[in-house]
């Protein structure tokens, strides 16, 4: 026989870590759900929403340019994210992201490369939304960063 | 041969915990095959995925801001610690070294690796993840090698909150899954996503099976939505309402591997599964084994049922016993020899394909096992490997043909003899 009846401050410490526990999983899910004031539907990452989204597809070609010149490949891009590719564009999925993440990723990304490099080039990333693109959003967008930051 | 067991002693009311509170004692073996059941997930298909987001955070020099600014970064050296460290804590859980702190470890540090960067989020690592967590309330102190020892007894009992806590919280996740469905406008009656799904490519037979399943959707994407909203909030509600807690059981098991086999892998569906091991009996021996204690074969037979008994629910009943109360002839002891709860006995072949019923736990590892061992060999391309799954299911499916064929014609003629009655 292993097992031991909660009694005392075990009981207690259980009993609060209950609530907390139950507490956290109801809350959570229900306000990621439920933008607050408006309770608006939305999709949201840790909302138990399986199989709820038609599933963005983007292409995004990574480069760099000088001056009016062609687009260059941007060396080592695979030091800075690993599986990167430059500058043939790459397929993805913004399986759990919102366009909004998807952007800031590449808008950081390239504002990272000019600072890191400071080569005089222009550092670019051409976002192409092919599949369900986010409502409202360009199907093409791209950000650069330069020497000048 | 196993002995007879001692029972569940007084404190625990073994097998029969209905009803029991939230703090009072159950039988520990239910939460321990659920811990031994998420830990070969967890080596199989957690701590490698979550291993290799480690590996490539660590191996790229640019990262986006964690989820929370007091998130530390993860460092080369303490990236390689921590995939060394998940390794090890998957290996304690499985064997029961410290469970509750390798399971609230696994739990911490994968709840780490998603904060870190959104991109290593998924709803099926989140509920594994929450199921680790819950796992690590355990205290169940059934070790693997306590679990599958042949001489045992089965009294292991521990506080039934944990449990509780799993059935409440599939509840939840099956509540806000429907919920999602009923205000998500691809959902609702239009089933527009229903309409997009696509399948995982599979081998003939299953793809067969999967484009008419895909047919099916395409011709009425409303309805079916309409379905799996009412399908998930019944669930929702079966796991809270124990009267419900059988049919919702069949009907979980249902629908998850009809979305493993017939849509989208995925672990959700395994991890569900596993979960589900909290609603079944557990230490009653109601499901008696017939055997002769001079055969070697008999003996050899019950030494192996009895290593895979982790819910502890076969008891053995000496041959000349069985005969004399009425469930087994003398020629019947030389085979399996079966007999349940509610005195329906199985002989033979019958029998047999009952054992995955009786002991799910080692069913679910061999299935685990080939899911994610086939995956690994498939996408290694080393053939349609991620078959071996249903093959395993189709296989012993099949061995219910007969008994269905059976049944079906026992119905049949019965209504074909009263047809003829009544028309004289």
């Amino acid at each position: 026989m292993t097992g031991r009846d909660v009694r005392g401050w075990r009981r207690h410490a259980a009993t609060a870590f209950i609530v907390a526990w139950l507490s956290v999983q109801i809350v959570v899910p229900l306000v990621q759900k439920f933008e607050i004031p408006t309770f608006r539907y939305r999709w949201a990452r840790f909302g138990w929403a399986m199989y709820s989204r038609l599933v963005p597809r983007y292409e995004v070609r990574l480069f760099r340019v000088r001056g009016g010149g062609e687009a260059e490949p941007i060396p080592n891009i695979e030091r800075y994210v690993r599986g990167y590719r430059s500058p043939e564009p790459m397929p993805m999925l913004a399986l759990y992201v919102s366009e909004d993440e998807v952007h800031d990723r590449f808008s950081r990304l390239v504002s990272y490369l000019a600072r890191e490099q400071r080569d005089g080039y222009t550092y670019v990333a051409r976002i192409r939304w092919t599949d369900y693109p986010p409502a409202g959003a360009p199907t093409v967008v791209e950000f650069r960063a330069g020497p000048a930051g | 041969m196993p002995g007879p067991r001692a029972s569940a002693g007084g404190e625990a009311d073994a097998g029969t915990d209905r009803g029991a509170g939230w703090f009072s004692l159950v039988p520990a073996y239910r939460l321990a095959t659920l811990r031994v059941c998420l830990a070969v997930a967890t080596l199989a298909f957690h701590v490698p995925k979550f291993n290799g987001f480690i590996d490539r955070y660590v191996g790229s020099a640019f990262h986006v801001p964690p989820a929370l600014p007091l998130i530390p970064p993860l460092t080369q050296g303490g990236g390689a610690v921590l995939m060394i460290l998940n390794y090890v804590a998957a290996s304690g859980l499985l064997l029961g070294l410290g469970p509750r702190l390798c399971a609230w470890f696994l739990a911490a540090t994968g709840f780490y690796v998603i904060a870190l960067d959104p991109e290593h989020y998924a709803h099926n690592a989140q509920f594994h993840l929450t199921l680790l967590a819950l796992i690590g309330c355990s205290s169940d102190r059934v070790s693997l090698w306590r679990l599958i020892r042949a001489k045992r007894d089965s009294g292991d009992t521990c506080p039934a909150w944990p449990e509780h806590l799993v059935r409440i919280q599939l509840s939840i996740v099956f509540f806000y899954a429907a919920l999602d469905k009923v205000f998500n406008p691809h959902w609702s009656v239009s089933g527009t996503l229903l309409a997009t799904l696509g399948a995982r490519d599979h081998a003939f037979g299953l793809a067969w099976l999967q484009s008419v399943n895909l047919a099916v959707i395409r011709a009425f994407p409303g309805a079916i939505s309409v379905l799996t909203t009412a399908l998930e909030l019944f669930l929702a509600v079966a796991f809270l309402v124990r009267p419900l807690w059988r049919t919702g059981v069949v009907v979980a098991f249902a629908f998850v591997v009809y979305l493993e086999f017939l849509l989208r892998p995925g672990v959700f569906a395994w991890d569900t599964l596993a979960a589900l091991f909290v609603f079944v009996s557990t230490a009653d021996q109601g499901w008696r084994i017939v055997y002769d204690p001079q055969s070697r074969a008999c003996r050899w037979s019950g030494t192996i049922l009895a290593r895979l008994d982790w819910l502890r629910r076969l008891r053995w009943v000496p041959a000349d016993d069985a005969v004399r109360v009425g469930h087994a002839g003398d020629e019947e002891c030389m085979r399996l020899h079966l007999v349940s709860p509610h005195g329906r006995a199985y002989h033979g072949f019958n029998a047999f394909r009952m054992l995955p019923i009786i002991l799910p736990g080692p069913f679910f590892v061999v299935m685990v096992l080939a899911r994610f061992g086939g995956g690994f060999l498939g996408s290694r391309g080393y053939g349609p490997w991620y078959d071996l799954p249903f093959l395993v299911l189709a296989g012993w499916l099949l061995l219910w043909v007969p008994g269905v064929a059976r049944f079906v014609a026992r119905l049949v003629y019965a209504a074909a003899a009263r047809a003829m009655v009544r028309t004289g």
